[in-house]
């Protein structure tokens, strides 16, 4: 008999061996908790487009001053404006592709709109990067045109110190700044993919190399 | 409303319960880690159940649910302990007396089971609910001549483990 065969007989022989679950232990299983990476995933891309939203909140009022003085505040405002439209227009699409996460779906067809759902928040993280990246761009290179403005912003009072190092200063902290943000985020999307989506990835890729 | 669908799905789903445990079997090789993926797939089938409209059958069903949630939702849970798995203690018995027998070569082939991707497992747990390749086919989402190839690939794979 073939190896198979055998298996194939033996695998029905088992049928009889699994556990059977009364209908009180069903009931109590159906009451507790998914731990699914569906759920997770929500709640995470949740997390992120609350934690970019209060980044904006966050900002000081002594920087509108800065802009006051920079005469960036109507460009600031229509950046804002712009900036929520495009959040809006985020949140739609993530609540689409969410919402299409079907697990009757074939396991291909599942995996893809889960790697879409989680695409478009990794999307939205990438676009407030670039736009935190150029605004900061702009900011310095109205205010470093200027530097009569320049003096002024970074120092109101006039005190007694080196303008140019005050400068290094800024810029350096303004590098370091930059760098703990990109650390940060790598730190953070390893997790995220190496814990969360790892295994989904690996797979996804081993049905798309199958289908070339 | 919701009870008596609950009620419904507890009773149908006990009567096909075998289908998840088998799911688990071919997933996980030690007590605990069936339990818990049999919970996950138990839950994420009574979320689904509301938009079942018995226009397929429920195992059909089941089946893809079963295997999405092992392939897809499920993660390992961090609570589990250290437990002895079935294929160490099937390696045990197999090193300690080697015949020839179907026995021997049963635990052999689990064994190689267990080690497969999980593609594969679903493949070949599908073969073995001899499930058409159409049904293969479309469970997984991939064509019928793929799945074909990819069994034929993992037939020949488990033979050679037995007959090397």
């Amino acid at each position: 008999m073939d190896e198979l065969d055998l298996l194939k007989k033996d695998w029905k022989k088992q049928e009889s061996s699994y556990p059977k679950l009364s209908y009180n232990e069903i009931y109590k299983i159906v009451h507790k908790k998914s731990s699914s990476i569906v759920k997770w995933i929500f709640i995470i891309c949740i997390a992120e487009f609350l934690f970019w939203g209060f980044i904006n909140l966050l900002i000081p009022e002594s920087f509108f001053d800065i802009y006051e003085k920079l005469h960036l505040m109507s460009f600031l405002k229509i950046s804002y404006i712009l900036h929520y439209v495009v959040v809006v227009v985020f949140i739609y699409l993530f609540y689409k592709n969410y919402n299409s996460i079907c697990v009757i779906d074939s396991t291909s067809l599942l995996m893809k709109k889960i790697i879409k759902t989680r695409k478009t928040v990794n999307y939205y993280v990438y676009y407030n990067i670039i736009m935190t990246v150029i605004l900061s761009i702009i900011v310095n290179i109205i205010m470093f045109s200027d530097s009569v403005l320049l003096n002024e912003v970074i120092n109101p009072k006039h005190l007694d110190i080196d303008e140019n190092r005050l400068i290094y200063i800024m810029l350096i902290a303004q590098i370091i700044g930059l760098l703990i943000m990109i650390g940060l985020l790598w730190l953070y999307y390893k997790l995220i993919y190496g814990i969360l989506l790892r295994k989904l990835n690996k797979n996804y890729k081993e049905l798309e190399t199958l289908e070339v | 409303m919701t009870k008596e669908l609950e009620h419904k799905f507890i009773s149908e789903f006990q009567k096909h319960q075998n289908i998840i445990h088998k799911v688990c079997r071919i997933y996980t090789n030690n007590q605990e880690a069936h339990n818990d993926l049999f919970q996950e797939i138990t839950i994420q089938l009574w979320k689904a159940y509301p938009k079942f409209r018995g226009d397929s059958k429920l195992t059909t069903w089941m089946y893809r649910i079963g295997l999405n949630t092992a392939i897809t939702l499920y993660r390992k849970s961090k609570r589990s302990i250290q437990t002895q798995d079935f294929d160490t203690v099937l390696h045990k018995i197999e090193s300690t007396k080697y015949d020839d027998t179907e026995e021997e070569q049963l635990k052999l082939m689990y064994k190689a089971i267990h080690q497969l991707s999980d593609i594969d497992k679903a493949l070949i747990f599908l073969y073995l609910e001899d499930k058409s390749y159409k049904e293969i086919s479309d469970t997984i989402g991939i064509s019928e001549v793929n799945a074909r190839v990819k069994m034929n690939r993992i037939k020949t794979r488990l033979r050679t483990i037995l007959n090397p």
